[in-house]
């Protein structure tokens, strides 16, 4: 409470004092409920589990590169992988964007003081380092080769790794997740500002809300799930495990029930921002608002009924896969609704090339090579051939790297000034977003082809002829690897030697950029109000663009 | 495969629907390239032409178009509608199979396939068929979940405990292709796989008559613990092998689990095929199947020999040996390996390291 | 609650947080969010209630067996507590938008008297399943060493010499010898009934039966799942009434401290819904565990 005093002090004192400032202390850090400071907290850690599941990934690419298991013996390669697997989805991708672009911006972008439920998103940050140091720990005892699907029974019964820790740690993981999107809907509902109606909601609080209904309908039933798992494993009763009779497909019902709507977890909100980026970069209103937004809700509710389609060849009935097979086409449409809406948005735009508009294009060429191939995978006779092997391999990272890892690159981007209040290198940001352009087609391009070949997913050692193709992907990813940790270095450097980027460097209308870079602890001076649309760059709407291009004139000959 | 081409791109066709399966990827290839060129131009040419000129400048509103939202809507729609069907029929066929199809059975088992013909024939990691015969494959698995995968044949099946599954296909082309399994099911799932032999009938009768081609003991031995009967995916000898170590024991003391030592000549050697719970080796699990009916005579002296000759400067025959033994060729050298026999060597070789 | 000082300007309402405007938008949020929280609860028991499903379809017989051995007499009381206990929980919200401090303590007291209740019916029946060895985790049960052969014929070491079904259902209990604490199940009459009967599904005869014979440990490996499912769901929904007399010791303490009103009654509010949904599940749990295919012994 002392501090909390110091803090009304401060403020009093030092009116400009923003939410970086505001307080020293790990203390201030550690107990905050300031929406922000999480995020940052969630950004470090985040980040520390995106870079440990590179270096797997760096490990399985290196292996690949001759076709015998020389560099890692097959049982250490079986850990790499599944390691991989686990801390790329369970801890970087399904709370990148949400529990760091999310968490700082909803708020921001609403016009709120914080979210609706402070001290529960405290918890979730807490229950996801709990969750992450279980798993970490598992790691160092030995780590787990189940693949990250856990399938039964090698996972209830054959494998002798650390199943069960592993199954805790993402069991608490879940709650993390579902406490962030329960904290989303109810601050979208709740917490918008006068005047900002459902209506007038960026893309990305849409994409958001999307997300977060999947999360809270879909995590309680993996969670449920792996606590079974990790209890069959204590008890060896034969829920999964058929010899005991028990059912390994209901696992992989129960498991993709959750896990193919967990695919949207990671995409829509990577979709919401290029929806920002797009039109933002284009200085234009976003070209369909209503279609993009009723597309994120109809690729949440859809998405919970296509979790069959990993099962094509598991033995499910053929009128089941009949059923899967439609709807997955079905869901195919609202991705392509966004895809040519964001096209048509460029269309008479004004458009400038700054580096997270680099982001979004590529996003564009990716996504729609991801989303394209998923149509390879939804048609039944074809995913026969196609269905664990390298196709999907490279389908999904061609979703997840290409279109997650890639928006949400853009958006740290784009929203860095905010952030920090710096303006990183442009130059080296234009480098690092081209060469993770290059080296991502370089890496995952052949994996289709190799997959069409018939080479196995989860392979140590693979026929000698596919080795041509195997090379060109590790190439590829030496180059993924450098444009990855390139921002990691300019950033850095901004954050000491940045110059200041202003409250507004792009002259943008959201409401997040109608405030100081940082924001001050409550976010707003005054409570904002909304008497515009979303994405209208005119003066018309408090934009002093005039003002704007004199600073600029002004800048340029000193620097 | 027999892929001569610098840069593989396509498996062959060597099954009936093999060509349905590459003419609907062809189909969505089409699409693909139809849908990708004129959206990647229009975001080239927009960014070209639409680049800012001016800063913070405020182009025209567009909100949307209600013809367009349609337009773009419906076309996806109808186009994956026919994929959705083309898909479907595919897959129809792919798992209905044919009433006179000739019947093969077949369990996976960590790491090895075991098939056995209507006829009786057993083989491991191989499967010999006819061409231009319907085969329905029955499988199931004694562990955890494998899968059936020919590419070359465009079709797969997981293999599931407690429960069969079918699969079924028509070879058109006789030769050699890959076998995997491409459900991972633990150590050495890479390992899990062999060949699929499409012989013309005349040769596949001979096959099933037991007709095998002329080599040394050594290397009938060598085949058949390899390839055939894939003892050496437990018994190649590295660290976290599940069989016991077999090179340098011939005629040299092994414990037992109990303590007792025995001398592992020939009868060891036999019986350890036959009825391997009989004598464990210390350090190792009673987990070998028995091969008491799937080996011949014949096979278990070629593999008596291929084992003994793992030992260099064996001293051939004890006075029980089998008469076949004095053909036995002296200690192999790594160099005889016959060509067909290389990537399983390698494997070996590799994981030994 | 909060101990947040305002800064701005806001009136000083009881309980409110600093990032609301004003209670409305608090109470708004903390509904909302509460409402989120118990759908996710309902998928979270959803899982578990599919699992059940699937398995009560796959082997009827062995569930009814199961389920048979369950007290239904203490389930049905431990249903009326719960239902009891709900009504004295909405007539604390009551009480509270009142602002009757007597009347909310002491019916929180009797509330959490009811949840207490419920908890002692359960551990009865825990202790039952303990000492009958039907806990379906070996090691878990009550350990009793061998006793002389041939004193009992039923023992679990002997049931794989005579047939399972020949069980007397009359016959003084004894005490199986278990010195390992395994999962004992001997009764495989509703097997050989549904045999008789002809009313056995495709997955019970591969499940129960081996060569045409009822294979007593097959049978109890498909009783062991339905008390696996009995003990995994019963203990999560116990575990939830656990968290929910936390829950009411804190809300009892606040209701003392006298800080409830018409104007700020939200945390009473929310807790009743979460009561009331932990009822719920219960509600569920009791017909599908305790009696369901109870017809088939008698």
């Amino acid at each position: 409470m002392q501090t909390q005093e110091a803090i009304v002090q401060g403020l009093a004192a030092e009116p400009k004092l923003n939410y970086l400032t505001n307080g020293w202390t790990i203390k201030s850090w550690l107990l905050t409920k300031d929406h922000k400071r999480i995020a940052i907290m969630y950004l470090i850690s985040v980040s520390v589990f995106f870079f440990m599941g590179g270096l797997y990934a760096g490990a399985i690419r290196l292996e690949l590169l001759t076709p015998a298991s020389d560099l890692l013996e097959s049982g250490t390669y079986n850990k790499v992988f599944t390691q991989h697997g686990i801390l790329m989805i369970f801890f970087f991708l399904i709370p990148s964007i949400p529990a760091i672009l999310g968490n700082f911006l909803l708020p921001l972008m609403i016009g709120a003081k914080d979210l609706a439920l402070p001290r529960i998103n405290l918890l979730s940050l807490y229950i996801y380092w709990a969750g992450g140091a279980l798993v970490l720990f598992a790691l160092m005892q030995g780590g787990i080769d189940t693949g990250w699907t856990f399938y039964a029974p090698y996972s209830t019964t054959f494998s002798n790794t650390y199943v069960m820790l592993v199954g805790l740690g993402i069991f608490i993981n879940g709650f993390s997740s579902i406490l962030t999107g329960l904290n989303f809907i109810v601050t979208i509902h709740t917490m918008r500002a006068p005047g900002m109606t459902w209506f007038r909601l960026p893309l990305f609080v849409w994409a958001h809300y999307a997300t977060s209904l999947v999360m809270i309908l879909g995590t309680p039933v993996i969670a449920i799930t792996i606590l079974l798992l990790a209890l069959e494993r204590v008890g060896k009763i034969g829920i999964f495990d058929p010899s005991i009779g028990g059912d390994p497909i209901l696992f992989q019902h129960l498991f993709w029930f959750y896990s193919h709507p967990a695919v949207y977890i990671m995409i829509l909100p990577g979709m919401g921002v290029i929806s920002e980026l797009i039109s933002n970069f284009s200085r234009k209103k976003i070209f369909g608002y209503e279609f993009i937004a009723f597309s994120s809700i109809a690729i949440a509710v859809f998405g919970f009924l296509v979790w069959g389609h990993h099962m094509f060849i598991s033995g499910q009935s053929m009128y089941a896969g009949l059923v899967f097979s439609f709807l997955t086409m079905v869901v195919a449409v609202p991705s392509a609704i966004k895809v040519f809406n964001w096209t048509a948005t460029l269309y008479k735009g004004s458009i400038t090339f700054d580096t997270p508009m680099l982001y979004a294009l590529g996003f564009l060429g990716l996504f729609l090579i991801g989303g394209l191939t998923g149509l390879f995978l939804g048609a039944m006779g074809l995913t026969v051939h196609l269905t664990d092997t390298y196709f999907i391999v490279a389908h999904f990272h061609y979703v997840m790297v290409g279109g997650q890892v890639i928006a949400y690159l853009g958006g740290i981007h784009y929203w860095w000034p905010k952030m920090t209040g710096k303006m990183y290198s442009e130059f080296w940001g234009k480098i690092s977003a081209m060469l993770i352009f290059v080296g991502f087609n370089l890496t995952f391009f052949p994996q289709f082809i190799l997959g069409y070949l018939g080479m196995p997913r989860r392979y140590a050692s693979y026929p000698e002829e596919l080795q041509v193709l195997n090379i060109f992907s590790t190439a590829g990813a030496s180059v993924l690897g450098v444009g990855l940790l390139m921002p990691v270095v300019y950033l850095g450097h901004s954050l000491i030697f940045g110059k200041a980027a202003g409250d507004n460097p792009w002259m943008l209308p959201g409401l997040e950029w109608r405030t100081a870079s940082p924001p001050p602890t409550e976010n707003f001076e005054k409570m904002p109000v909304v008497t515009w649309e979303a994405y209208e760059f005119g003066e018309e709407n408090g934009l002093d663009l005039e003002g704007a291009r004199k600073r600029d004139a002004e800048a340029i000959p000193t620097t | 495969m027999q892929n001569t081409s610098w840069i593989p791109l396509f498996p062959e066709q060597a099954s009936t629907f093999a060509w349905q399966v590459d003419l609907l990827y062809a189909y969505l290839i089409v699409v693909s390239v139809a849908f990708t060129i004129p959206i990647v131009a229009a975001v080239f040419f927009f960014a070209l032409k639409y680049r800012a000129t001016e800063k913070y400048a405020t182009p025209d509103e567009i909100h949307g178009s209600m013809v367009l939202e349609v337009v773009w809507s419906i076309i996806p729609f109808v186009i994956s509608m026919t994929i959705f069907l083309g898909g479907a029929v595919i897959y129809y066929q792919q798992f209905t199979p044919p009433a006179d199809s000739m019947d093969i059975y077949v369990v996976g088992k960590q790491w090895m396939w075991k098939v056995q013909h209507e006829t009786g024939q057993r083989e491991i990691n191989e499967l010999h068929v006819p061409v231009g015969r319907n085969i329905k494959l029955t499988m199931t698995t004694e562990d955890v979940l494998h899968d059936f995968d020919i590419p070359a044949f465009r079709t797969k099946a997981d293999v599931v405990p407690g429960r069969y599954t079918y699969m079924w296909f028509n070879a058109t082309k006789p030769g050699k292709y890959h076998l995997f399994c491409a459900e991972y099911c633990g150590l050495n799932h890479s390992g899990m796989g062999g060949w699929v032999y499409v012989m013309e009938q005349r040769d596949f009768d001979n096959w099933l008559s037991g007709n095998v081609s002329g080599q040394t003991p050594v290397e009938a031995g060598k085949d058949l613990f390899e390839n055939k009967l894939g003892c050496a995916s437990c018994h190649s000898g590295g660290p976290t092998q599940r069989g016991a170590k077999l090179e340098g024991i011939f005629n040299n003391d092994v414990k037992l689990v109990g303590g007792d030592v025995v001398k592992a000549d020939d009868n060891y050697i036999r019986n350890s095929i036959l009825n391997p719970a009989s004598q464990i080796v210390e350090g190792y699990q009673p987990i070998m199947p028995t091969f008491k009916g799937q080996v011949t005579e014949e096979q278990l002296n070629s593999l008596v020999s291929y084992i003994k000759s793992l030992t260099p400067n064996a001293t051939t025959g004890t006075a029980m040996a089998p008469a076949a033994n004095a053909m036995a060729a002296p200690a192999a050298n790594a160099n005889n390996v016959p060509a067909a026999n290389k990537p399983a060597a390698k494997s070996l070789a590799n994981s030994s390291k | 609650m909060s101990t947040h000082s305002d800064t701005h300007e806001h009136h000083h309402a009881p309980g409110l947080q600093h990032q609301f405007e004003d209670m409305k938008q608090q109470e708004e949020s903390v509904s909302i969010g509460m409402w989120m929280f118990l759908v996710q609860e309902i998928m979270f028991f959803g899982g578990l209630f599919t699992v059940y499903l699937v398995f009560r379809s796959k082997y009827p017989m062995a569930f009814a067996a199961g389920s048979n051995h369950l007290d239904a007499f203490l389930g049905g009381l431990n249903t009326l507590v719960l239902i009891v206990s709900s009504l004295t929980m909405a007539l604390t919200v009551y009480y509270a938008q009142k602002g009757n401090r007597n009347m909310q303590v002491i019916l929180i007291v009797l509330t959490m008297i009811f949840g207490a209740t419920f908890l002692g019916v359960k551990a009865i029946e825990y202790a039952d399943k303990y000492n009958h060895g039907l806990v379906p985790v070996t090691g878990l049960n009550k350990k009793i060493k061998e006793e002389k052969k041939g004193e009992h014929g039923v023992g679990h070491e002997t049931g794989h010499e005579k047939p399972c079904y020949d069980v007397d259902h009359n016959a003084p209990v004894v005490e199986h010898p278990n010195p390992k604490g395994e999962f004992l199940w001997t009764d495989c009459s509703l097997a050989k009934l549904g045999l008789d009967t002809n009313t056995l599904t495709t997955d019970e005869k591969n499940g129960y039966f081996s060569n045409e014979q009822i294979d007593a440990d097959k049978f109890r490996d498909k009783v062991r799942i339905f008390f696996w499912i009995y003990f995994v769901m019963t203990g999560l929904h116990a575990l939830h009434m656990i968290i929910g007399l936390g829950l009411m010791a804190w809300l009892g303490w606040k209701a003392f401290r006298n800080t409830y009103s018409a104007e700020y009654y939200m945390p009473v509010e929310m807790s009743g819904l979460y009561w009331h949904f932990v009822d719920i599940v219960w509600i569920f749990l009791f017909p599908l565990l305790y009696l369901l295919g109870r017809h088939f012994l008698h």
